[in-house]
């Protein structure tokens, strides 16, 4: 399986009357753009903006952010199978992407109605919250959507998601017959047969058990999200967009999952340093004992028939999803697969071990710091002086303990915010360091 | 201590672990009838009560659906 990736850099987005990309210069056709957006009868308000890197802005509430993918020679469509898209196996032939740039879905629309997740995150271009996230370097078009309100929830998820995924082909479309000016081939070609074999087991969270729907939204696999056995996806299906989506965190979005420096540096240095043999993804928050163990075991077997030594673990949820991990890393070492997890910290609140379970098999682990941006010590986001999105944020009690008091409030968006409760880099974006 | 995760709370200490249903139902199954849902919890409850008269030398795993359940504990390696 051969693809080529071709990137377009974008260094500015400017509204303009026709759609095309001139030597890193992205001209939107706003009104032909939000035209396609409301064909869709189940979209109610759809306006476009854009927010640059260093403005004073603030983006709320952000459901995802997606690069713009498109197929150009191969079968299949980038982003398959989510909000209905085809779901022909992708990953080979030749791909385009905007790099450089975020389509950012701005909406009110929660994850699902089952209560415990609420949409938490807000985007700064500027200043020290701004700096945490990578967000804040790319030059970001801001769709914001609402759905007719008397829809479901789900649809609703569906509706505004399949709406911003409208505005990134749209975009792609403008370099369908651009001639890249990278290029970069990716292929797992057959390497020295002395190098280790390493597998990548990416784990992601399924919100079946929390909302009680097998199609509830989230970070799909070929727009699958349902609580499924470990699949074998080859890297370049997520280099297409297989595994996609966003989720309750800031770097559980479409954007970071395209661009996860980890995945990328596995699949890039294969060959020279080790022999990449893909990625096992496994679905988390299995709800029983034996589920989450069977889950590990089968992990673990699949590592092992692809002929695994080495493992490299993430996964991109919190609480009781901690066991079906580490017990892969558990199951794995048992079977010989030397393992390495990258992961976030709970914090340490009367000598509570940093992690739910540990394990003395876990034993090679990079920590991305603590997840609560309470345990950071983040600070709250200083005011700014143009909103993208809500005038209004409902901060939840849990979500900002010990920085206004610990009382739900409804604040101006422009203003002074508390952070999101969690921070949470699961795939080592971040460069948070700790002074000993 | 009820819990679906049942190993995780017999490693972190608790010395009466009831196994429940599932983390989010834990002493309950939706998929039955209300009579049964009701019987079904009733026994999971009524498990983890008798096992409060039964000395255990460390933290012991009962299973509220094995037959002869107090009899059954299963202790923590």
């Amino acid at each position: 399986m051969r693809l080529e990736m071709g990137t377009f850099p974008v260094t500015d987005i400017a509204f303009g009357s026709r759609t095309r990309y001139d030597a890193g210069r992205l001209t939107v056709d706003r009104e032909t753009v939000l035209a396609a957006v409301r064909q869709d009868p189940r979209i109610a308000k759809a306006e476009l903006e854009i927010a640059r890197p260093g403005e004073s802005v603030r983006i709320w509430p952000v459901r995802d952010v997606i690069e713009p993918r498109i197929k150009v020679e191969g079968p299949g469509v980038c982003y398959p199978g989510i909000c209905g898209r085809e779901i022909a196996t992708v990953g080979e032939g030749r791909t385009h992407r905007l790099a450089g740039m975020g389509v950012v879905e701005v909406s009110s629309v929660n994850w699902h109605d089952a209560g415990g997740d609420y949409v938490e995150t807000y985007l700064d271009m500027s200043g020290p919250y701004g700096e945490m996230y990578p967000y804040r370097k790319l030059v970001n078009l801001c769709l914001v959507v609402e759905p007719d309100a008397t829809l479901g929830e789900e649809i609703k998820n569906y509706a505004v998601h399949k709406a911003a995924l409208t505005v990134a082909d749209q975009l792609g479309e403008a370099v369908r017959s651009l001639t890249p000016p990278e290029r970069e081939v990716f292929e797992l070609t057959p390497a020295d047969p002395g190098l280790p074999r390493v597998v990548y087991i990416w784990c992601v969270h399924s919100p079946q058990a929390m909302s009680g729907s097998p199609t509830a939204f989230c970070t799909t696999t070929y727009g699958l999200t349902q609580l499924t056995p470990p699949w074998y996806l080859h890297p370049n299906e997520i280099l297409d967009g297989a595994l996609t989506g966003p989720y309750r965190t800031a770097f559980a979005m479409s954007w970071t999952v395209a661009n996860n420096p980890l995945f990328l540096d596995l699949y890039r240095r294969h060959g020279k340093d080790w022999n990449f043999l893909g990625v096992i993804s496994l679905r988390t928050e299995w709800t029983t004992q034996t589920e989450k163990q069977l889950m590990a075991n089968q992990t673990a077997k699949l590592a092992r028939q692809l002929g695994a030594q080495g493992a490299v673990v993430t996964w991109d949820a919190g609480g009781n999803e901690f066991i079906e991990v580490v017990r892969s890393i558990q199951a794995c070492e048992r079977l010989g697969i030397k393992t390495v997890f990258l992961t976030s910290e709970d914090d340490a609140t009367d000598g509570a071990p940093t992690m739910l379970e540990p394990l003395p098999e876990a034993d090679a682990i990079v920590s991305t710091s603590f997840f609560k941006n309470v345990t950071l010590a983040v600070p709250e986001a200083p005011a700014v002086s143009r909103v993208i999105g809500l005038p209004t944020k409902r901060v939840l009690r849990g979500s900002s303990v010990g920085l206004h008091g610990g009382a739900d409030a409804t604040l101006p968006t422009a203003g002074p915010l508390p952070p999101p409760w969690r921070y949470d880099d699961h795939y080592g974006f971040g460069s948070l360091s700790c002074i000993e | 201590m009820i819990s679906a995760i049942y190993n995780f709370a017999l490693t972190t200490g608790a010395n009466r672990v009831i196994r429940g249903a599932r983390i989010e139902h834990v002493c309950g199954d939706p998929t039955l009838s209300p009579e049964k849902d009701y019987a079904f919890g009733m026994r999971i409850v009524t498990t983890a009560l008798e096992t409060l008269t039964i000395a255990v030398p460390g933290p012991t795993l009962f299973d509220p659906m094995a037959p002869g359940k107090t009899q059954e504990a299963a202790h923590a390696s």
